[in-house]
């Protein structure tokens, strides 16, 4: 069966090409839940609700979560709640946007 | 929430009012070099033309390109017919060159070039005002939408009595008339559009959080009261009016520079960047032409009057199009090209899209030729200021080169 891990790891390969880093180091990612039959729901966020790019983000999402050995199919939930804010970063995205 | 990609317009519908739109703002810098600033009156006919050949054929042309694109992410909803974007530009166009012959070379020829202005306009705001029937929740960034349309609806229905009379077909008093039609337009549809907008775009960009809105919300209530104070002053033949009205705009766009510092402040990304700079000096220059407004306002010297404009349409306008286009078209173009190559093979991020020696050389032209110009309107003299358009045409030239390299982009 799939890991948690697995999955966050294959999603990092995923970057917003607007700032250029990946959505796991953006701290967009919130949780991934993996049911026994390989199926998961990848529960993220967006840096702003006007993203223009909201759609093919989540596309993307569920393509890297799909391509985890063990995942069956992938449904991506965005939520706006918590509201995704720059602590949530990793400390390195922090210190290269010059926060 | 779901703000859905498949309501985005296709490219080749929108990438055209960015290029023509960067034609004309070149075009439109090459005009100025027969200004003579040593004789410069609002009313003459080859300033008119300018401000027509800039604000309607670079301006408008940019925000209505920007709002066939961004118009669903604001609104959450497609637009009700975005194939008539497809005839709104080369109407705009066409109109914009028969408004430049009417105004330089035969009056005739201005009710037509503005009937056409007109018309595009008409079919521009019918698609915006049927699109926001179908909005579900409205926000400050659609009723900025609602209240900017509506403004630039009876500015263009004045545009249109002004070039009748112009054109001696009817007998109005076109000063009167030109307030209004300039505060319509300027004040009721550029600039809310411009605080609509940005506030969407400066907090998506900067990945700013945490901030109120409360500033820009009374900005925008002051500048449609305002417009509507004008408008009301015109009608009534009541100057008065029109001083609160003018006053009230001022403090309008003072609320609406405190927003922007708070956006700023409250920023993630403090690198600065191509599009940082231009909006740090779009708003400088805005703020430089509120205070040279003022000046002309307390001490009635005309030449103030004309730096206060050419500042807010040469420098705030010009840097606050800039860049974003900076950020715009790149995105566009990724989105055509690339999309759909990722995960597959390496994509290019969006910033190395852009050409960076171009733009910085677009920055440093246009900073420098806005000082320069500006110099020469001050101390009316032609020499000095076309040594800044000089300048200012190499900006044009640099920002032109940019735009076509990233249209151009191919990944390596």
């Amino acid at each position: 069966m799939a890991t948690k891990e697995e999955v966050f790891e294959s999603i990092s390969h995923v970057k917003d090409p607007e700032v250029g880093f990946n959505l796991v180091e953006m701290g967009l990612i919130y949780d991934v839940d993996i049911a026994e039959n390989g199926n998961c729901v990848v529960t993220m966020t967006l840096s702003t609700k006007a993203c223009p790019m909201h759609q093919l983000i989540a596309q993307w999402v569920k393509e890297a979560a799909e391509k985890v050995e063990g995942i069956n199919e992938a449904e991506v939930n965005v939520v706006w709640e918590p509201a995704w804010n720059p602590s949530m970063a990793d400390e390195h995205v922090k210190v290269a946007m010059g926060g | 929430m779901n703000i859905s990609q498949e309501f985005a317009p296709p490219y080749k519908l929108v990438i055209p009012y960015f290029i023509v739109g960067v034609v004309f703002y070149l075009v439109s810098i090459m005009y100025t070099f027969g200004f003579d600033v040593s004789q410069l009156h609002y009313q003459d006919p080859a300033v008119l033309a300018w401000v027509h050949l800039y604000l309607l054929g670079f301006v408008m042309m940019i925000i209505f390109g920007a709002m066939a694109q961004l118009l669903p992410v604001v609104l959450e909803v497609g637009h009700f017919g975005v194939e008539f974007f497809y005839v709104i530009w080369p109407l705009l166009a066409v109109g914009t060159f028969l408004m430049m012959g009417g105004f330089v070379f035969v009056p005739a020829l201005l009710p037509y070039g503005g009937t056409v202005v007109l018309i595009s306009m008409l079919i521009f705001i019918f698609d915006i005002f049927m699109t926001l029937r179908n909005v579900k929740e409205f926000n400050l960034s659609v009723t900025t939408v609602l209240l900017a349309n509506i403004s630039l609806l009876m500015g263009i229905i004045i545009g249109i009595v002004m070039a009748l009379a112009y054109a001696g077909q009817i007998d109005v008093n076109i000063s009167a008339l030109l307030v209004a039609h300039i505060y319509l337009v300027v004040g009721g549809y550029i600039i809310i559009s411009i605080m609509g907008l940005s506030m969407i775009l400066l907090p998506m960009f900067g990945l700013s959080h945490g901030y109120v809105n409360n500033a820009v919300k009374i900005a925008v209530s002051l500048m449609s009261i305002s417009v509507i104070l004008v408008l009301f002053s015109v009608i009534l033949s009541i100057e008065l009016i029109a001083y609160i009205g003018y006053g009230l705009s001022v403090i309008a766009i003072i609320a609406y520079l405190m927003q922007i510092q708070t956006i700023y402040q409250k920023r993630a990304r403090k690198i600065q960047d191509i599009y940082s700079y231009s909006m740090i000096l779009s708003y400088t220059f805005l703020l430089l032409s509120v205070l040279f407004g003022l000046v002309f306002f307390f001490m009635d010297i005309q030449k103030f009057l004309y730096l206060s404009v050419w500042l807010l349409l040469i420098g705030f306008f010009s840097f606050m199009i800039s860049g974003h286009l900076y950020k715009i078209v790149p995105f566009l173009v990724w989105f055509e090209k690339f999309a759909d190559l990722v995960g597959k093979e390496k994509v290019p991020m969006l910033v190395d899209m852009v050409p960076d020696r171009a733009t910085y050389m677009q920055l440093g032209f246009v900073l420098i030729g806005i000082i320069i110009s500006s110099l020469g309107i001050l101390f009316s003299n032609n020499e000095l200021f076309k040594a800044g358009v000089s300048f200012l045409f190499m900006g044009a030239v640099f920002f032109m080169y940019a735009v076509i390299y990233i249209l151009k982009f191919e990944s390596k």
